[in-house]
């Protein structure tokens, strides 16, 4: 098992959304995650599944390799070079937190929509 | 899914893009993941761009200019080495420019006094460079020493390479100095702002740096020799930088020297700042002057901009090396 870099373990979980431009390719990697450990590959086919969007690798791997500092995954032995990544309990802490806010923005947004408030 | 043998090459040059340390890490693995599209969908303009575009995002991050790709403790070092050849850069196109003024103050003073303090500004800045190099390269020979007597086969390589390419630029440059346009030696000029043999050398190691190359029909009158030497001596001035930066970067430096070689970078930050205000005097007050020796052309202002460019690139890396130092020192 490959380890992360010490110094980001402590950090706050819910700094998924500070990952910028990465936290919709991270939190799509990690949801993808959510199910059980996949290699870069497996990720982009599932997560093309379920969310209709394709990860280009360099895309791919810019996100896991974040996310593996952040101590978010961390990289499975492998026999091949298709190696796997798994998602760690700090991972899940964050994607959790992370998933709630967007449910709650997405909840607001609908309720509103709902209500006719604000259109012509 | 089978991968073809020239999806593999094709990955394995992808991959080059992105920086050695990281390609140690994750190159296997991203090889794999572009043969597994490759193999689904051949051609890919999108994922190309993709790949190419974080690579060198990849590499700047690890040189320390952006992003948090380095680790806290590592990020000054590396913004040290990514100013070291942000300064190298500046230096490259800065004698150009400065190598081509001093020709016509040979002939000729210039009549404007912005051409005029603005030469001599960038006289003195590069004369500042020189000050500060030879202040930067005591501590980091002693750290070399100490590499080369602990582990030399990781720094003999590019450090044979920085030497060859450092003697064939001084060889080459003497010789084709020997061309130089200049009238410095005659003694009854008196006009000369710097030794002849010092503007003779800047001139011949940036000939290279030239409009002619847009207009082939004068280029062709050069001699084969000097145009030989345009086209080889870029490559060996990339040998100098490349091997030299290389070499900077697998140097363990202690703290102290780490310290001093940041407030070096402090005053070389400052310097180029005057260089380029400098060249910035000259380029707003030199109409042709004297013998049309002091015109401003396209590439001048060119220059001018690449200058600013690396100004700039080279303060933010100074930020971020003072930045690390002091989270170190407060840690």
């Amino acid at each position: 098992m490959t380890s992360s870099s010490p110094q980001r373990r402590d950090q706050d979980p819910a700094e998924l959304s500070a990952l910028g431009r990465y936290a919709g390719p991270a939190t799509l990697i990690l949801s993808s995650l959510a199910e059980g450990d996949k290699h870069g590959y497996g990720l982009t086919k599932d997560i093309e599944g379920f969310a209709g969007i394709r990860l280009a690798p360099g895309t791919m791997y810019e996100a896991l390799s974040r996310l593996e500092r952040q101590g978010l995954i961390e990289a499975l032995e492998s026999h091949d070079r298709r190696r796997p990544y798994r998602l760690t309990a700090l991972g899940a802490t964050a994607l959790r937190a992370h998933l709630a806010d967007q449910r709650r923005v997405a909840e607001v947004g609908l309720r509103r929509l709902e209500s006719g408030e604000g259109t012509a | 899914m089978s991968a073809s043998r020239s999806d593999a090459r094709r990955a394995e040059r992808l991959v080059r893009v992105y920086p050695h340390a990281w390609r140690a890490r994750y190159g296997p693995e991203l090889a794999q993941l572009l043969m597994d599209d490759m193999a689904e969908r051949p051609l890919s303009p999108v994922r190309t761009a993709d790949v190419v575009g974080h690579g060198l995002w990849t590499r700047l991050a690890f040189a320390g200019l952006v992003g948090d790709a380095v680790a806290p403790e590592r990020r000054s070092r590396a913004a040290l080495g990514a100013l070291a050849g942000l300064v190298a850069a500046f230096l490259v196109v800065g004698v150009a420019l400065w190598s081509q003024l001093t020709i016509g103050w040979q002939w000729s003073a210039p009549a404007a006094p912005g051409t005029k303090a603005g030469m001599i500004v960038m006289s003195g800045a590069l004369l500042g460079f020189g000050l500060i190099a030879a202040l930067a390269a005591g501590p980091i020979a002693w750290a070399l020493l100490g590499a080369l007597r602990r582990n030399a086969d990781a720094i003999w390589r590019p450090l044979v390479l920085s030497f060859a390419g450092a003697v064939l630029l001084l060889l080459g440059s003497r010789h084709f100095g020997a061309g130089w346009p200049g009238t410095g030696g005659h003694a009854w000029a008196g006009r000369n702002l710097v030794p002849g043999s010092v503007a003779r050398l800047g001139w011949a190691a940036t000939l290279w740096i030239t409009s002619y190359w847009a207009h082939p029909g004068a280029l062709r009158s050069f001699p084969a020799g000097e145009i030989a030497w345009m086209a080889v001596s870029p490559f060996a001035l990339l040998a100098v930088m490349g091997g030299g930066l290389r070499t900077l970067r697998r140097l363990e430096l202690s703290e102290r020297t780490q310290r001093w070689e940041t407030c070096l970078a402090l005053v070389a930050a400052g310097v180029m700042a005057a260089f380029v205000a400098g060249a910035g005097s000259w380029v707003l007050s030199g109409g042709p002057g004297p013998k049309n020796l002091f015109r401003v052309g396209a590439i001048d202002m060119l220059a001018l901009a690449l200058l600013t460019v690396a100004l700039v690139a080279a303060s933010h890396s100074l930020r971020r090396a003072v930045g690390g130092s002091s989270r170190r020192r407060a840690a």
